[in-house]
């Protein structure tokens, strides 16, 4: 599902950072870890296509990501990529239930209430969805910024620290809901975490 | 979910930046459609009321206020002249025809205009309902006029003394009787209560003891028109007269003569003859509203002028508006581009934003210009018997949208260059 060779990422200059090679088939997930600034979040940023390489390859489900130009790079990721952030983003003029409708939206053209009924039922955002995106509380935000990585069900779905504001019970939630929707789409997880609550339910990891 | 409903939602997030960049905007929008509308308005009402008319003869004085007074009806008369005297220039062989028109009252504002049949056949009047006048004191009601007094067949009113509603002193013993309702015409005639110059004599006749108690307080052009000398006003109650072959018309006098040329020879030299010999003075109405105009037209244009520098203002608080609303959602433009969406998108999603602000900016303007002209026509009208119609949007109400919609576009490139350079990476990963 993920497959990279020579992979390399310099800062203006000084910065450099040699990644080792990862090779992941479908429904592997795969744990990062590692000290602060060893370059983990690159990492992501580059396997999710949004920070470009300085050398080296990507395959996403067979496609050289490193290949394609920023329009198609766009395309691809749109349909097949799920980023969940340290920091969350979201759309502030759009309600909670707005939000994930758009993610469904673009560029797959899904609209299914169905989906992202249940979604926010799993992940307790039920009561949530007509609320403003900043009337959320920070563990409520974390778990809508984790609905907007899966909701399209992406072939893989990179997170950076997805539990970081979430307690026992709702971090239980969120790996269950990771792994389920992981073996529904047959997808990857890519996760970075110093989480033990997390890192315990995964054996697949790389030390940066 | 698309594009336009999140650049919609986008706009309103903010309520009190969006009415601060579009202020400005309405502004100018209400205040380019008002102008427009006014001058358009007035110079085509202007025209329509001078067309059948070539040259005023009437008193000497301002030739403007003759034209503003006898053509448009909205000055008080210059004096009076002698009806003998103006009849001699209907004899003239450049001279096509000549209506003599008598005023000097009013009913609550409205004037009564005493004149002959030719004059509402001149603007293409015609009755809507009843018949013609026939006799003194019968009146055929303009349409506008009608409508504001609430006159119908039938229905008797009394003339008072004067021009505007304001003075007082009324003719009690001679009311006058509707018999004839005009279909609008879009002219002077719509304000006007019409019926013969008799009408006018006999009236003053009448009243002329108890006008002379009020003549210091009057102009003294106005008090003309109450020495209306009457030797043989019995004569005249029942029945038309032909008072251009009248022998005895000698005293009667009119206010002013209506005339239009045969030839265009009359314009070279009519005015200049009658000036030089007699007592009465002729002004051309095209040349001295074209003078007038010129000197309105200058103040339209300045206000004009304004409007279109506030507009680009105006384009310029878009841009502003616009770059600081892409500056604090860069995040949110980021997040869209990991959702898939390109640049040309996000360029797209802002050039909606831009387009909807400059739309609902120019249709709030445009109402404010209506309702401004709603204004003015309210206070014009009470003024100068005048209405404005408040019409749908004209053509050249929709090239100004259109010009103001690509300025908006082009704040909106402006704007968006930062789009282009956005790296999501390192945005999203900012707090």
């Amino acid at each position: 599902m993920i497959k990279t060779a020579g992979l390399n990422f310099a800062y203006s200059g000084e910065q450099s950072f040699d990644f080792p090679d990862i090779d992941l088939v479908p429904g592997e997930h795969l744990l990062i870890l590692g000290p602060s600034g060893v370059g983990k979040t690159t990492l992501l940023h580059l396997l999710s296509g949004i920070l470009p390489a300085s050398s080296g390859k990507i395959f996403i489900d067979d496609v050289e990501i490193t290949a394609l130009d920023r329009k198609a790079l766009d395309r691809f990721r749109g349909a097949q990529v799920g980023l969940i952030f340290q920091q969350y983003h979201f759309i502030k003029s759009l309600n909670v239930d707005e939000n994930l409708q758009l993610r469904q939206r673009f560029p797959k053209k899904m609209k299914d209430n169905e989906r992202r009924y249940r979604l926010a039922e799993r992940l307790g955002l039920s009561k949530q969805l007509k609320k403003k995106v900043t009337q959320l509380s920070q563990g409520q935000q974390q778990r809508l910024a984790i609905a907007q990585g899966v909701i399209h069900q992406p072939k893989v779905v990179f997170a950076d620290e997805p539990t970081s504001n979430l307690d026992n019970s709702n971090c239980d939630k969120v790996v269950q809901l990771l792994k389920d929707e992981a073996e529904i789409s047959k997808s990857s997880l890519v996760i970075i975490t110093h989480d033990q609550r997390v890192s315990q339910h995964f054996s697949n990891r790389i030390t940066l | 979910m698309n594009l336009v409903y999140l650049a919609y939602r986008n706009m309103i997030s903010k309520p009190l930046n969006l009415v601060l960049s579009l202020l400005l905007l309405v502004l100018s929008v209400s205040l380019v459609t008002f102008i427009l509308q006014l001058s358009q308005q007035l110079n085509g009402q202007i025209d329509k009321n001078i067309g059948p008319v070539d040259m005023v003869v009437g008193a000497k004085g301002s030739p403007l206020q003759l034209v503003l007074s006898s053509v448009l009806h909205i000055d008080v008369p210059t004096g009076n002249i002698k009806l003998e005297e103006a009849n001699s220039i209907k004899k003239h062989p450049f001279v096509g025809s000549a209506i003599p028109v008598s005023y000097g009252d009013n009913y609550k504002g409205y004037r009564i205009l005493g004149t002959e049949r030719a004059y509402l056949d001149s603007y293409n009047a015609v009755l809507g309902e009843g018949r013609y006048y026939e006799k003194s004191f019968e009146a055929v009601v303009g349409s506008n006029a009608a409508k504001k007094l609430g006159l119908e067949l039938g229905d008797t009113f009394i003339s008072s003394h004067g021009l505007v509603a304001a003075n007082a002193e009324a003719h009690e013993d001679h009311p006058y009787t509707v018999v004839g309702l005009l279909e609008p015409t879009g002219t002077i005639i719509d304000q006007l209560l019409v019926c013969n110059l008799e009408s006018i004599w006999d009236a003053h006749a009448h009243g002329e003891e108890e006008d002379d108690q009020e003549e210091d307080d009057r102009e003294a052009q106005d008090n003309e028109e109450h020495h209306h000398e009457a030797h043989d006003h019995e004569a005249h109650d029942e029945e038309e007269h032909q008072h251009e072959e009248d022998g005895h018309d000698a005293e009667l006098e009119i206010t002013s003569l209506l005339v239009t040329f045969k030839s265009p020879l009359g314009l070279v030299q009519l005015p200049r003859f009658i000036n030089e010999n007699t007592n009465m003075q002729a002004a051309l109405p095209g040349f001295e509203l074209q003078r007038l105009m010129g000197l309105l037209g200058s103040g339209l244009k300045t206000i004009n002028g304004i409007a279109m520098a506030i507009l680009l203002v105006s384009g310029f608080s878009i841009f502003i508006s616009l770059l600081k609303t892409i500056r604090e959602r860069r995040q949110e433009l980021a997040l869209l581009r990991t959702y898939g969406l390109g640049t040309g998108k996000l360029l797209r999603l802002v050039l909606f934003e831009g387009l909807f602000l400059a739309f609902f900016g120019f249709l709030f303007g445009w109402l404010l210009g209506r309702l401004a002209l709603v204004v003015a026509s309210r206070y014009i009208e009470t003024g100068y018997g005048y209405v404005l119609q408040i019409k749908g949007p004209d053509l050249m109400e929709f090239v100004f949208l259109g010009v103001t919609l690509v300025i908006a576009i082009v704040a909106v490139l402006l704007a968006s260059t930062s789009i282009f350079k956005l790296n999501i990476s390192k945005t999203l990963a900012d707090e």
